[in-house]
Formats: structure tokens, sequence, C-alpha cells
């Protein structure tokens, strides 16, 4: 029966809304599901997010295109509450089941009309491959090889993606096969040649080879996540052979929340930053009260739990999640743990900064986010306490909180559920990045300690290597243009496909700006595309990562760009500033180097030019370059 | 204090149908409510079987075309 708990949250977001309290909103929205994902709650959220106005308070517009060969329009509420979670205002094309082919085969199809921003293919093994699943038993022999069905979903798949990329530029997210519910064969299935585990582990391999080959193709691990959540559970008979809808009505919110790590990773909402508390998260106790020697942390219950929970974040730190602590506690008494307890697995290292004092927990977020140059909205906190997650989500709604639940043994899954971190790919530059981090405050107390900025430039050592995209770059040149907020002149996004365009165009230059300095090596951290018309050089995107800002990068970036236009007879940069809420470090980027400002429009945003045979940009001298 | 079965179908066929809960009534019905068409029913059913924490059995889902028939259903269940 409904209790008076739901009513709140539901009423909660209704009133926000109203109120154009967005986070707020999202807050009261996010508590509400994590409670109780029940189809109610999610159509009370669609039906509230279906009814906002056209802007929409400032969420983003997301199109997204669902192609099915079953019937997948039940996980449109729950897809479309938990998009309203993530800041993203979901609209939905899905053509009835069935209609894979006609809609990605033809290029006159409501499909690509729609112009999706991301596409979904979500085909169930048995819809697609019969002979795998439910037919399995009547091959010919009981050594059939199979070699027929392999090879023609090679060929089906080929044709639909390469068809598709060639219509389309959205991403596409491709399930993979989910093994057969039933062994057909029972237990004697894994004796035969071609099993049918077997089978769909081939298949599987070609599926990811061809999203491997594509740009902009990835592959959804469907399997896993059936076997996560089990046959029994993920699957509804009844539901499947009288609706077509064979995912049961309380999975299909997993599915959702499995969409989103893909939606949130290519509108560059990925998460960036892990806040941890420390008593009764990162062991067990209370160290200002229980001593060192009366934490809970080691190889037994419930010990062994903080561990597995300490593994699970040195994980994400791996990952390129960026670490920090808040906790309210004396410094020496955590120095000692850090120091002496010989379970620790998580170093003071591990930890970009580190807040631990007595005052409010929003406090210590906030001068985390500012010290990283990271936004709130970017940043995650967890905590076991209930009153310090209720006072941070009252004070900095655009944070998310997790609430840890009363037993440690679920803390590492809870905090894995959404897949809040999770990026489409990890490259060297991820698994760096903590290091990074703590170059970077090593360089910020020789700045500190230096008399002048110059000397400090000098003392870097900066070495920039600049060169044009390539196949080897294309991946993280796109993945910059998704994440930059601060350096960034004018916040466009670029899919790999398009950067791949881009870099394909004679009459553009798209270029990357790595660095290295004396404390490491930084790799790619800027991105320039510029296109070239008969009289000027047109700045299109150029923007710099937040690690290495105030270093005057940009000045030789910019003289690189000069030097580009002279050679190719340019004797203009021209460039735009289209200045947003997180910009302000790039306002002045054009009046500092001599620009001249041409226009400004009513939302502000500013065109320049620079007329190169007076005054190109000239590289400082304590940069040493790199072509 | 609980809500009675008639309450608690009424809100949750306002918020699936998106109609007023003050205005179903015995009469409310597929036939003569936009809106409740064979995917809402469907999910009609999935909602009371979330909220009821019940089963139904296939043969009963097109039984339940009308407000005055899920609380018959749905009470014999309980």
């Amino acid at each position: 029966m409904t209790e008076p708990i739901k009513l709140d949250h539901r009423a909660a977001v209704r009133t926000h809304l109203e109120g154009g309290e967005l986070q707020a909103a999202q807050q009261s929205a996010r508590l509400l599901l994590q409670e109780q994902p029940s189809l109610i709650n999610f159509r009370f959220l669609r039906q509230l997010i279906t009814a906002l106005p056209s802007g929409g308070l400032g969420l983003k517009p997301y199109k997204v295109a669902l192609v099915s060969s079953f019937s997948i329009e039940f996980i449109h509420d729950s897809l479309i509450a938990y998009g309203f979670v993530n800041g993203l205002r979901i609209e939905i094309y899905q053509p009835g089941f069935g209609m894979v082919n006609q809609e990605m085969l033809d290029s006159n199809s409501g499909l690509y009309a729609f112009v999706p921003d991301v596409t979904v293919l979500a085909i169930e093994g048995e819809d697609w491959l019969p002979d795998v699943y439910t037919h399995f038993m009547d091959a010919d022999t009981a050594g059939a090889s199979f070699e027929a069905v392999v090879k023609g979903f090679r060929q089906q798949l080929a044709a639909l993606v390469t068809t598709f990329r060639a219509t389309s530029s959205s991403p596409l997210l491709v399930h993979n096969l989910a093994l057969p519910r039933q062994r057909r064969a029972g237990i004697a299935g894994l004796r035969l040649p071609r099993s049918q585990a077997q089978l769909v582990t081939d298949l599987n391999r070609s599926l990811l080879e061809m999203a491997a080959n594509t740009v902009d193709v990835h592959t959804v691990d469907y399997a896993a996540l059936v076997g996560y959540f089990g046959v029994q559970q993920w699957y509804d008979a009844r539901m499947r052979l009288y609706a077509k809808a064979p995912i049961a009505n309380s999975m299909l919110g997993n599915l959702s929340l499995e969409y989103m790590r893909y939606f949130r990773a290519l509108s560059g909402l990925t998460k960036k930053c892990l806040v941890v508390d420390l008593d009764n998260t990162l062991w067990g106790g209370v160290i200002g009260e229980d001593g060192i020697d009366g934490i809970q942390l080691g190889p037994n219950y419930p010990g062994s739990a903080f561990v597995e929970f300490q593994r699970a974040v040195l994980d994400l730190y791996r990952r390129g999640v960026i670490l920090a602590i808040a906790s309210k506690n004396n410094p020496a008494d955590v120095d000692a743990v850090f120091q002496n307890h010989r379970f620790m697995l998580l170093r003071k290292e591990h930890f970009a900064q580190t807040q631990i004092h007595w005052e409010p927990k929003s406090e210590s977020l906030k001068r985390i986010a500012k010290g990283l140059s990271i936004g709130l909205d970017h940043m995650v906190f967890v905590d076991d306490n209930p009153a310090e997650c209720a006072q941070v989500r009252r004070e900095l709604p655009m944070v998310t909180v997790i609430h840890l639940p009363s037993r440690p043994e679920l803390y590492a899954e809870t905090l894995y559920a959404e897949g809040l971190f999770d990026t489409l790919s990890l490259s060297d530059e991820d698994r760096r990045r903590g290091q990074l981090y703590q170059q970077r405050a090593q360089a910020e107390t020789m700045l500190a300690a230096s008399g002048n900025l110059e000397d400090y430039y000098r003392d870097l050592a900066m070495e920039l290597t600049i060169a044009k995209v390539d196949q080897s770059s294309l991946a993280r040149a796109t993945q910059l243009t998704q994440k930059t907020n601060q350096f960034n002149l004018t916040t466009i996004r670029y899919s790999e496909a398009e950067m791949a365009e881009r870099m394909a165009d004679a009459n553009w230059l798209a270029i990357t700006v790595g660095v290295r300095d004396r404390f490491g090596d930084n790799g790619i951290v800027g991105v320039m595309l510029a296109h070239a018309a008969s009289d000027s050089l047109n700045i299109d995107t150029f923007l710099l990562s937040c690690r290495v800002i105030g270093r005057t990068v940009e000045s030789a970036m910019l003289a690189h760009l000069c030097d580009a236009a002279l050679a190719r007879g340019i004797k203009k940069l021209s460039g735009r500033l289209v200045p947003t809420e997180k910009n302000v470090p790039v306002r002045d980027l054009f009046d500092k180097h001599g620009f001249s400002k041409l226009t400004e429009d009513a939302t502000g945003t500013t065109t320049w030019e620079l007329d190169l045979t007076h005054g190109p940009v000239p590289c400082p001298a304590w940069f040493k370059t790199v072509a | 204090m609980s809500k009675n079965i008639e309450q608690t179908v009424k809100d949750l066929m306002s918020i699936v149908l998106n109609i007023d809960a003050t205005k179903i009534d015995d009469s409310t019905a597929m036939d003569n409510t936009p809106g409740w068409d064979s995917g809402n029913q469907i999910n009609l059913v999935l909602a009371l079987e979330e909220e009821f924490s019940i089963s139904f059995e296939v043969s009963e889902f097109e039984l339940m075309v009308s407000f005055f028939d899920i609380v018959q259903v749905v009470s014999a269940k309980i």
C-alpha cells in the first residue's frame, strides 16, 4: 500500500519543478527511484517531465532511437525518468518491433529522419538466431558446424552497421547476445562440438570486432546484465508470449540504468571525482574514539568488507577517477591510520585533495571542487551518515550523494550500481590521472616558492607536442571536446565520426596539443579545430584541459595557428567566443592576444579577428616544441 | 492509516492513465477512457502487481478493463 515516504518524494519533485528548481527536483527523483524503482514512479516522473515547457528547465534535449526485435516500449518510462535524473530530456523514436532491417537499411526511414543523438539496437538472441536458441536441436546432425549460421550473422550485422554508419553519424549501441535461457541439450550440451554457449561466445566476438572496426559503435554487454540479475529474474515468460515483451517489468529499470552509463559518457556527464568519508566508510568504527587498534579493517568480518570497499575505490582511481576525502576528524588521527594500519589499501597519495576538519561537509566539497577546478556537478559524495548526506543534498543539490547502506558488505556494489564513473574507453591518460594530480600539486608548490611567473614557466621545462589528429589520437581528441568545459572557446561537442571528418578534410586543421613538464607527461591536453577560408583561418574549437591552465600554453597554441595560416597564405585569424556558465577562464583569450572584437550578439557571443601581417601571436620563449 | 483498495486503484490508474483520480468511478472503462489502450492495459496490470504484491494470470489481464472489474479481480486475490 502507498506509504507517506513515497508521497513525500513525489510531491517534492512536483513542487521543485513548479518552482523551477531543477537540481532539487533531480535529487528528489533520484531518492524516489532509489527507494522504489516501480512502474508507478517511473510513469509519475515521465508525466511530469513530458509536461515541462520547451526550455525544459535547462535539461539537455537528447534524442534516443530504439530499434528492437521485441516490444521495447515498456522501457520508455524508466528511460525518461532516469534521463531526467541525469540531466537529459529524452525524446524517443521507436518503430514497431521486427522492423530492424526496414528502419536501418532504408536511408529514407523514420529512424534517419529523426536524427537521433544516439541509437540503440536491442536484439534478443532468439529473435535473430533461432538456430542457436529455440531451434538448436533441429540441426541435422549432432556434429553440425553451424558455419552458415555464424557467417550469416556476420554478414547481417555488417550490412546493418555499415549502412547505418554511412547514413548517420549518431553513436550506435548494440546489444550483444545473452546465453540461451534453456540448455536445449541438457548437460550433454557442453560436449557437443558446437555447443550453444560456444556459438554465443563466437558470435559475440564477431560483434565486438565489428564494433571495434566502426567509428562510434559500442557494444552493450547485455549478456553480463542478464547474467548479473539472473535469467529467472530478468525474463517474464508471460509477457514474452503475450506481448512479445520478454524483459520482466522489474528489470526494465536496470536496462535503462545500463543505457544511462553510455548516454552520460557520450554527453560529457560522466562523474569525475569521488569524495569519501572515512569513519564507517573506509573502515568500520570511528578512529577518534576506537583508536587504530579498535577500527575494523582486515581479514575478518566486518573489516574484510571495508577492505573490499577500499579495493572498489582504488579501482576507480586506476580508471582515472579523482579521489578526495571529506572527513570530520583530527588530521593526526587520520594520518596515523594511513601510515601505520597494515590493512589500509588506499594511501594518502591516492587522494588529490583532503579536507579533514570539523566544518560542514558541503564546505569541504566546495573547497575540493575549487582546488581541482572541477564542477560540483561532476562530483560524487559517499557517506554512511544520513545526516551528512542530507546536509550536502540540501546545500549542494548538484552533487550526486550516495548514502551507504547499513551493511558494509553491500558498500562496493552500491558504489558501482549506477556506473556513474563509466567512460567509453580507458586510455593511458586515464590510468595516469591520479599521479598527474600529485604532480600538479608539486608544480603548485614550486610556483609558490618561485620568484616570478616567468621563472616558474621556465622551471617547468615544458615541452609541447603539436600534431595533427590521427587514428591513434582520435578517441582522446574527441573525449576532450566532450569533457572540457572551462577553457573552451565554443564548447562544441564532437563525436568520433565527426572528428574523423575534420581529420580527413583538407580545408580543416585538426590539431592535438600534448604537454610534458619536469614532473611528468600530461599527454594530450589541448585540441584546436580551424577552417581555412580564402581570407581567414577560422577557429571552430580551441580548448585546453584545466590541468594545464595558467601556463601560457594557449599562447603557444595561438602562435601555431598563426604560423599555419601564414603558411597557407592566409592573412587573418578569426574566431568566436561563446560564453557559458563554466568558461570564464577563456573569456579574455582573444583580447589578451591582440585580437579585435568585430561583433557581439544578444546571447553575448562575440566574434574576433587578428590581422597577421601586423601582429601574429609570438610563441613564448620558455616552450620547447616538438612538432 | 492505509488506504482502501478502491482509493489505491484510483490513485494508480490516475498516474498510469494520466487522468483525474476524483473522476474515476465504476463506469470508467477502457472503451470510454482516452489513453487506456492495450499498451496501458499492460502497464496497469504490471503496476497493480507491484502495488499489491500479487500476480495475475494472462487470462485475467483482459478481464480488468474497467475500474469496477479491476477492484473485483484485485480484491479476490488479496
